[in-house]
């Protein structure tokens, strides 16, 4: 996908664990891997919200494109290929 | 700020529990209206399977005994009359019943596996597309087989006994067959949001 989670980078600045920031979140551990593997769909303004609250950062330090071939990314409905 | 486990934000069948909170009745998940059509769907599928396995085993006996004609008794409007029933008539009617009993097996055993997935609170399974999609298919060819039969019955096999039908008996379940194959493809459009809210962190 092009557009990336820089979520490993902050986290080290921070010092600060997956699991802890699953924990201030309020979002399952599972779900924040995903976020942070990039194979993520979409980030509700909530959760981003509550992602830079908790790591004092701003959405675009978060987030990055990079230019690329057009996202392949996830299959959502294999019936339809 | 620490969030209790209990609320943190999960996605699998999120839908689904927001709506049966916002129904007194419940519909979906476990203990609902659901899981009790399920038990009763349990219990018409063994009785169906029962029934189903009785008339193969008459099927086959049917066949390899050589059975002379009898004559019955067939009741209409202007008192009885002797009908004769022939093998191939007999041979004929147990195939024909077999295969209607078989084909509403098929079509509970699909529904039995829609319903489990009720009753766990999750309907929007992908499976859940292809088995509505079978169960139309299998209503089509049913419906379709008993208008054959029926007409082959009142034309060759036994004439005067059974009115043929007509082509207007078959609007009815053209139609059911058809919200079928619609449901399905609403069914495709939920396993798709679904799959994308999965992937909506």
């Amino acid at each position: 996908m092009a557009i990336r989670i820089q979520l490993d980078r902050i986290l080290l600045e921070r010092r600060m664990s997956l699991t802890e920031l699953a924990d201030r979140v309020g979002v399952t551990l599972a779900n924040l891997s995903i976020l942070k593997t990039g194979k993520a769909r979409a980030i509700r303004f909530s959760t981003l919200d509550a992602l830079c609250r908790e790591l004092g950062c701003q959405p675009g330090d978060l987030l990055a494109h990079e230019p690329g071939p057009q996202e392949t990314g996830v299959d959502l409905d294999p019936d339809d290929a | 700020m620490r969030v209790p486990t209990f609320l943190k934000r999960g996605t699998s069948g999120l839908t689904a529990r927001r709506f049966a909170d916002a129904n007194p009745l419940r519909t979906l998940g476990p203990g609902s209206v659901s899981s009790v059509l399920k038990i009763a769907l349990d219990v018409a599928y063994v009785l169906l399977a029962l029934i189903t396995a009785g008339l193969l085993i008459l099927f086959i006996v049917a066949i390899f005994i050589p059975l002379s004609d009898l004559n019955i008794v067939v009741s209409d409007d202007s008192g009885g009359r002797a009908q004769t029933l022939t093998r191939p008539l007999l041979l004929f009617g147990l195939g024909a019943f077999t295969a209607w009993f078989g084909g509403f097996l098929l079509i509970l055993r699909n529904l039995r596996k829609i319903f489990r997935t009720l009753t766990a609170g999750d309907p929007f399974r992908p499976e859940n597309v292809s088995r509505l999609r079978a169960i139309g298919l299998i209503l089509a060819v049913v419906t379709a087989g008993v208008w054959v039969a029926q007409g082959l019955v009142a034309a060759r096999l036994a004439p005067g006994v059974m009115d043929s039908q007509g082509l207007g008996e078959l609007l009815t379940p053209i139609f059911s067959v058809l919200v079928v194959f619609v449901l399905a493809e609403v069914f495709r459009e939920g396993a798709r949001l679904r799959r994308e809210s999965e992937l909506t962190i």
